[in-house]
């Protein structure tokens, strides 16, 4: 069984689409390439071999992290559902499943990388090397099985209203320390800055202090780099069994459990899921103003912001994030950058609303069939986009600049609003252009249902409001004169902002909408692709 | 005002090509106002391309459309506001209730007040008014053509095209659905639908084409394409089926 399955993932790996498998084989062996040759500069002695456990921590930390910074994200490519009606015991099936799991780009480009880890034991002779080989590979079943199982249990817990929320936490955790982090660090390097003094403080980079290596070597994901060097080293079985032994059992374990989640979900009948929460939660909200065009739509997205799933996450996260980083700027010497989260804050509400379309999938046909009804459309997401995310980063910028009389506060306040213009006009332009198609509307009733992956869209968008967020700012002091300059240059850059983009948003959607329509239809973006193709 | 005698659909040499797929291939077809009009057609005829066309979700390769005498192609508003959508297996603003989503569209049309009687009726005739808290994506397939046909009729259009309206639907739900169609072509509206339930359209069907290869191989009264037949044996007849070898190992 488990030979048929492993064609069956071949041929739908052959015949699926690439687009996306193809990015991030090319991208994981460029940076597995660079581990590599770290790890020879390393067993040449150019470089600190800390560096190496630095970088096999990092990548393990993608196996286990990854799965939660992407809750929207399926990845398993054998459907459960084509082989729940087989007369299989769940168990044999979840048991042969579990070794396709080790086919796909993620083993493949991880195998590339721990391969540094026999180029850092070639020193120590071909035993060592060999040695390494097999840390390697027993590293890579860890991790495999690591991930796997974290994603399963998201998976899991996605069903649920308590889980949904504990992703958009860990989420905005994830994205406050990927955006704030670097803060406390820079703070330490450039203590004054807040009092316009750049004097930097030079720390020593070159060598690694032994106890943090040692450290990520007694993690899992170091496991394998603690066996290559003992071998390296000559150290003995002693020093070179346990972590290989480790690796192996826990990676076991680790399989065993994935085993057991999916043969349980093998055993639930067939069913359509439904949501365990009421079904139209809270008083739907009503406006007298309902009767509009533009108002219809404001009420139609802020109700689907608060009760669609995915949306849901994403609206928590980009919600949690801001005063997560407020947290972490707060506890540093730059309290004064505070201000600035203002502008990050419409950052992350133009990235969470970058797929809207490709979200609402095929319900696009109303729109497109109703006299008037695109450009109404194109109003209210730029409306309800200004409620939930734009005003309230303005009004953080304004309180954080109020609650900390910041040099920056002006800056941050323009920064906020250039920013809020860019982010509320061109988040519906990029659902338009760069839709992400997953799985249609009607067919997802909790986030961990394949929504599509709007990586790209927001990767788009997100230098393009930051720059919208800092050109008011550096103009403004490139200018010269009193601050306001550099909040009417923001005035000036959000008024074009809104004035051009939806223009061209509904144009797009006038001229490509039935092609969108279709791409969602039958779940594939090229089909869109081909449309522009056809008509340029 | 435009003279009655302009039919409500008229589809002139309508052709539809997916790459090298000819999907449909010059038909031509033209409803009366007032009539309950039927398209039935073996599966990948053709019938949903040219009602996704019909109602401007798809730009034809050749060929005119027009809806009770606007061009779908040059006064494409005018045309679309004469018409009711119903097509099948398309999503809604799922995250709405029946009464959020019909206030929804009454919004995106600008109607008058007259839309919340006209849908309380409508909830209520569909059984829709009994799950008020229930989202659209928690909805039943029969549930979710009794709200497509609310939405489809709310704004009183003058045409309703229909995509197999009664596929995977219960019998009761059927009935409901049926009862709705029938007042309203008597009230004047012209309905256009496809459907591979023959009875249906026997009863109620004032003409119908049979449609197949994206062709119409025949088309006109009911009765008449019947031809003193049962309408299933017609369009087994004009379709064609092969016949089924037996299968010995069901024995």
């Amino acid at each position: 069984m488990t030979r048929t399955l492993f064609a069956l993932k071949l041929r739908l790996f052959r015949n699926g689409p690439h687009n996306e498998r193809g990015f991030s084989l090319v991208a994981g062996l460029v940076l597995a390439a660079l581990v590599v040759v770290g790890a020879r500069l390393a067993a040449r002695g150019a470089m600190h071999e800390g560096w190496v456990a630095v970088a096999v921590t990092v990548w393990g930390g993608m196996w286990v992290f990854g799965p939660l910074a992407q809750p929207r994200h399926d990845p398993s490519v054998i459907s459960r559902e084509w082989l729940r009606g087989y007369p299989l015991r769940p168990w044999r099936l979840a048991r042969a499943l579990s070794w396709t799991e080790l086919l796909g780009v993620g083993p493949l480009i991880t195998v590339a990388c721990l391969s540094s880890l026999v180029v850092l034991a070639a020193p120590g002779g071909p035993a060592a090397g060999a040695i390494a080989a097999v840390a390697a590979l027993a590293q890579l079943y860890l991790l495999v099985w690591a991930g796997k199982t974290v994603a399963a249990l998201a998976a899991w817990l996605l069903r649920t209203r308590a889980g949904m929320t504990l992703a958009a936490v860990q989420t905005a955790v994830m994205l406050a320390l990927s955006f704030a982090g670097w803060v406390p660090v820079a703070a330490w390097l450039l203590p004054q800055l807040g009092e316009g003094d750049t004097a930097l403080v030079t720390p020593a980079l070159g060598r690694l202090p032994a106890s943090v290596t040692d450290l990520l070597a007694t993690l899992p994901t170091g496991w394998g780099y603690a066996a290559a060097l003992a071998a390296r080293d000559g150290a003995g079985p002693g020093a070179v069994v346990p972590p290989l032994v480790a690796l192996l059992a826990v990676g076991a374990l680790l399989q065993l459990g994935w085993i057991a989640l999916t043969a349980r979900a093998l055993r639930r009948p067939p069913r359509p899921p439904r949501p365990r929460r009421p079904a139209a939660p809270g008083r739907p909200p009503v406006s007298p103003l309902t009767m509009t065009p533009v108002s219809a739509v404001v009420a139609r997205e802020l109700a689907t912001w608060l009760r669609d799933p995915a949306r849901g996450v994403e609206l928590r996260s980009a919600w949690l994030t801001p005063p997560l980083m407020a947290l972490i700027i707060a506890f540093s010497e730059w309290w004064w950058a505070l201000p600035l989260v203002g502008p990050a804050a419409a950052v992350f509400g133009a990235m969470v609303a970058t797929n809207t379309y490709a979200l609402d999938g095929t319900a696009l046909w109303q729109p497109l069939t109703t006299p008037g009804a695109l450009k109404a459309d194109v109003r209210g997401r730029m409306a309800a986009w200004a409620v939930l995310f734009g005003l309230p980063s303005l009004a953080l910028a304004a309180a954080l600049w109020a609650a900390t009389g910041s040099p920056v506060g002006g800056a941050a306040v323009g920064g906020a609003l250039a920013a809020a213009a860019v982010g509320c006009a061109g988040a519906p332009l990029l659902a338009v252009v760069m839709p992400a198609v997953g799985a249609d509307a009607r067919d997802r009733i909790h986030p961990g249902q394949r929504a599509g992956d709007p990586t790209g869209g927001q990767m788009t968008i997100f230098p393009v409001v930051l720059l919208a967020a800092v050109l008011p700012g550096v103009l403004g002091g490139v200018a010269g004169g009193p601050r306001w300059v550099g909040v009417l240059i923001a005035v000036g850059l959000s008024a074009a902002v809104l004035a051009v983009t939806p223009v061209l948003t509904l144009r797009l959607l006038q001229r490509r909408g039935t092609a969108l329509l279709d791409a969602m239809a039958s779940r594939d973006a090229a089909v869109l692709r081909a449309s522009t193709r056809g008509a340029s | 005002m435009r003279a009655p005698s302009v039919p409500a659909v008229e589809v002139v040499d309508l052709t539809q090509r997916f790459g090298s797929v000819l999907a449909v291939d010059r038909i031509s077809l033209s409803i009366p106002p007032g009539t309950f009009y039927g398209i039935v057609g073996p599966n990948g005829a053709g019938k949903t391309t040219t009602l996704t066309a019909v109602c401007g979700l798809r730009e034809p390769t050749s060929g005119s459309i027009t809806i009770a005498g606007h061009d779908l192609r040059t006064a494409r508003e005018a045309a679309l506001a004469q018409l009711g959508v119903m097509m099948d297996g398309l999503s809604l603003p799922e995250r709405l209730t029946a009464t959020e989503v019909l206030r929804y569209s009454a919004g995106l049309r600008g109607l008058d007040d007259g839309w919340r009687k006209r849908a309380g009726d409508l909830l209520e005739i569909l059984g829709l008014d009994a799950v008020p808290r229930t989202l659209v994506v928690e909805y039943s397939t029969g549930m979710r053509k009794k709200i497509n046909l609310a939405l489809a009729l709310l704004h009183r259009p003058r045409v309703l095209v229909l995509d197999e309206p009664f596929e995977a639907i219960d019998p009761v739900s059927a009935h409901a659905i049926e009862q709705v169609l029938r007042q309203y072509v008597d009230g004047g509206g012209t309905v256009v639908m496809s459907s591979h339930i023959m009875d249906f359209v026997e009863r109620n069907c004032r003409r119908v084409a049979v449609v197949a290869g994206g062709r119409v191989l025949v088309e006109g009264p009911v009765e008449e394409v019947a031809a003193g037949a049962t309408l299933n044996e017609r369009f087994v007849d004009l379709v064609g089926a092969d016949p089924v070898r037996p299968l010995e190992w069901l024995a």
